[in-house]
């Protein structure tokens, strides 16, 4: 029983060390950001309407259409840069819903901002505790999806998007 | 040149210690040659570095290190520190640090020769095995094949003259646990049982560990006003990994404390020295294999990463192995159901062990799941604030009282007295609580913090008579430590707890209000320092119509890697700091966050207590 015990940090040391081993091994890239939600499930998540309170959004009620989803803030300068390409997207493809969350924003300044770039967004979404984009693994504004008819997120974009992702990876999907 | 006489001196060194390890049966030398030789090897490792140093001083622009992080440009403080801001320069400095800790042993140590000789042994063998290392895989001497006349700067982000001795302090830190480790596969192998080596364990494991908490407090202040996300510790990686060898030394300096009630501790010291040097190669090893990105991890490489992986596990097997195989065999006398003093420590040594795994389990947990699942998960702050908090609470309420305990018997001297003052303790608490915002942790956390300083004091006056003498500042130290965690806890309660955060967007020549204070923007500044621009946001803060002070929250820019920094712009207050970030501006607008972070500064004060205590312990009687 003594000895079982002496030996146990030996065993759990070499357990350690093999992970390690076969990490180094495999070469994975840390930096690389994972894209877990790439073929998965749109989360659940429920939100209200920036210019209605009383009207609410949630995940079900993205079934049965396709949907771009995108994460704004009117302090976030990134934003500002790509906000311009929602209304080329919206006059491409006219049958996309494009739902926009305000995220950790003050709803005075979301609409001021929307008021100052325009509005090219079919519903504006309130994520002002950043929940929502929690459950979206956002890793930082701006950030854009694609959710099919299933509701499966079957494009994801970190960082603005530019004239040449949406010709060649968006306008594609359809 | 000076590259030239670095790796042969480092060479030369290596060479030196394997000598050092020939059995003395076939050596044949006496103890004074002996220490020579380890004393010359220590010197020639000094001149290596040194000449690292140099060539960072000098520019020396032919030696691609120093090509690669340096640039003439750069004040001289952070040429200086250029040295060790790198990965080779920082495992040059890592094996100077071995090797010097030697030193300090052969000279201060009052062990008989023969331990002594197994000591440097050993501790040779760990210098042998770590200049392998440099000279194999990170040679800090190489030769640049091209001349070139600038360098490629040091990462701004590092220019800082927290983090320029951030480094240094570290490594002291987790370098001086190679001696502790030595010391404990020494006794191991020797069949030591004289007290000798406790008493220099607990003095050189108190240094390491009070290196180390200056190394983690310089970090985390550094990370307070330069990363400008508003707090001082994240849970990030690179954090935990210095806070696990860290926790493990706290508890082998209060188990060394205990080794004098207590002798069948023992073996649990020897385990706990070789578990402190495991562990701080084991965050050497994440860091520097690049397997954690972080702000640490330099240029990552998979054949360094298995070399370090080599060494954590030949390392470490070999220690545990010893441990397995010679393990003293004291009687077990220890009478757990007694309240006293040794089976407190025992409850929080186990607590502290709990605590230590918690965190590796986090750590490694992301790359278990990884290998055997391929996907990536990442382990954050929820995670320790419900798991390791928790398990830290009962250690914390115990250190308290701990102290005031007896060695042998079931009795506390003066009981009442405690719980009449705890119980006024539990009523003023409650009743601030009530009246001002209440919060479970801060309620927990600020009874704690308080209780364990009253505790302390209480103990202080009714067990020992006031007399400005050394002998009586260290007969009451351990008390003082404990005040110096008390004022932290309440320090990090506050801070964590109550901060409160504000986003603004803001003109020159508008004003905030801010609480019971005015928040005015004065105007933009734009200053040229030597090696890089530096935009300054001039905030005035007033209260009642008088301005209190400027904050200046700014952002610097350097040319040479072309990169921007965030320098918060901070408001230092007994009470609370107030913390301005700058943001992004457009159309003249400037978005800015401010922080209002309470009593941080009791944090700083509580670990300037911890170290100060720690020094009080190791000057002699």
């Amino acid at each position: 029983m003594r000895k079982i015990i002496l030996i146990t940090p030996l065993i759990l040391l070499t357990v350690v060390c093999l992970f390690f081993l076969l990490f180094i091994l495999f070469d994975k890239d840390p930096n690389e950001p994972p894209s877990a939600l790439l073929n998965k499930n749109v989360p659940f998540f429920s939100s209200i309407n920036l210019y209605n309170d009383k009207e609410n959004i949630l995940s079900d009620n993205l079934k049965g259409k396709y949907t771009l989803v995108n994460f704004f803030a009117s302090w976030c300068t990134p934003c500002r840069a790509e906000h311009y390409l929602f209304f080329e997207i919206q006059k491409e493809i006219p049958e996309l819903f494009i739902l926009g969350f305000a995220h950790k924003d003050n709803p005075a300044d979301s609409k001021k901002y929307l008021e100052i770039e325009g509005n090219p967004y079919s519903f504006v979404g309130i994520d002002q505790d950043g929940k929502i984009a929690f459950e979206f693994g956002v890793f930082g504004l701006p950030e854009t999806f694609i959710i099919n008819r299933e509701g499966k997120i079957i494009f994801k974009h970190i960082g603005p998007l530019t004239k040449k992702i949406v010709e060649d990876e968006i306008t594609t999907l359809f | 040149m000076i590259s030239l006489i670095g790796f042969s001196s480092l060479c030369l060194s290596t060479l030196l210690s394997f000598i050092i390890l020939i059995p003395n049966s076939v050596l044949q030398i006496k103890i004074n040659y002996f220490l020579f030789l380890f004393r010359s090897s220590t010197f020639l490792i000094c001149v290596s570095f040194a000449s690292l140093l140099f060539a960072y001083i000098s520019s020396d622009f032919s030696n691609f290190n120093v090509f690669q992080n340096s640039h003439s440009e750069k004040p001289l403080i952070y040429k200086i520190t250029g040295a060790w801001g790198n990965h080779e320069g920082s495992i040059l400095l890592w094996v100077c640090m071995i090797s010097i800790y030697g030193f300090c042993y052969s000279i201060f140590s009052k062990s008989k020769d023969k331990f002594k000789i197994a000591v440097l042994k050993i501790q040779s063998a760990l210098f042998i095995i770590f200049s392998l290392f440099i000279i194999f895989t990170s040679n800090p001497f190489l030769v640049n094949t091209v001349i070139v006349e600038e360098g490629l700067g040091l990462n701004p982000i590092l220019q800082d003259p927290a983090l320029a001795i951030h480094p240094p302090m570290l490594y002291l830190g987790y370098v001086g646990f190679s001696l502790v480790f030595s010391l404990a596969i020494a006794s191991l192998l020797s069949k030591n049982s004289n007290q000798v080596w406790i008493m220099e364990t607990r003095n050189w494991s108190i240094v390491s560990w009070s290196f180390l908490t200056a190394g983690i407090a310089l970090g985390s202040y550094w990370a307070y006003y330069e990363l400008g996300w508003g707090g001082w510790w994240f849970w990030d990686p690179v954090e935990n990994i210095s806070l696990m060898p860290w926790i493990a030394g706290l508890a082998l300096v209060h188990s060394l404390i205990m080794i004098r009630g207590e002798e069948s501790i023992e073996k649990w010291v020897v385990f706990l020295s070789i578990l402190c040097f495991s562990l701080s190669i084991l965050g050497t090893f994440l860091v520097r294999s690049g397997i954690l990105t972080s702000v640490h991890s330099f240029a990552s490489d998979a054949s360094r990463g298995l070399f370090i992986l080599l060494i954590f596990f030949i390392t470490t097997g070999f220690g545990f192995l010893v441990f397995l195989i010679k393990s003293p065999s004291k009687k077990n006398d220890l009478n757990l159901l007694l309240i006293n003093k040794t089976s407190a420590l025992i409850i929080n040594n186990v607590l502290m062990m709990i605590a230590v795994l918690t965190i590796l389990l986090a750590t490694i947990y992301p790359i278990i799941i990884e290998v055997l699942t391929n996907t990536r998960i990442s382990v954050g702050g929820p995670y320790f604030n419900s798991t390791v908090l928790p398990i830290l609470l009962p250690g914390f309420l115990l250190m308290s009282v701990a102290p005031v305990l007896s060695w042998r018997t079931n009795k506390i001297e003066k009981f009442r007295i405690y719980v009449i003052f705890f119980l006024i303790l539990s009523i003023v608490i409650s009743l601030q609580s009530y009246l001002t915002s209440f919060n479970t942790w801060g309620f927990i956390g600020l009874m704690l913090g308080t209780w364990i300083i009253l505790g302390s004091l209480i103990s202080i006056v009714l067990k020992y008579k006031f007399s400005p003498t050394t002998q009586y500042i260290k007969s009451i130290n351990s008390f003082i430590a404990h005040i110096g965690v008390g004022i932290m806890i309440i320090g990090i309660t506050f801070s964590s707890i109550y901060q409160k955060e504000y986003n603004f967007n803001i003109k020159v020549g508008e004003e905030v209000k801010l609480e019971n204070h005015l928040l005015k923007f004065d105007n933009i500044k734009i200053f040229e320092e030597k090696n890089y621009q530096s935009l300054k946001a001039i905030f005035s803060l007033e209260n009642k119509d008088k301005i209190i002070t400027y904050i200046e929250p700014g952002k610097n820019f350097y040319p040479v890697p072309k990169m921007i920094t965030t320098e918060a712009g901070i408001y230092h207050d007994w009470f609370k700091d107030i913390y301005i970030t700058l943001g992004n501006e457009n159309n003249n607008v400037w978005v800015i966050r401010v922080y209002i972070n309470p009593l941080v500064s009791f944090i700083w004060i509580g670990v300037c207590i911890m170290i100060f205590s720690s020094i009080i312990a190791i000057i002699k009687k």
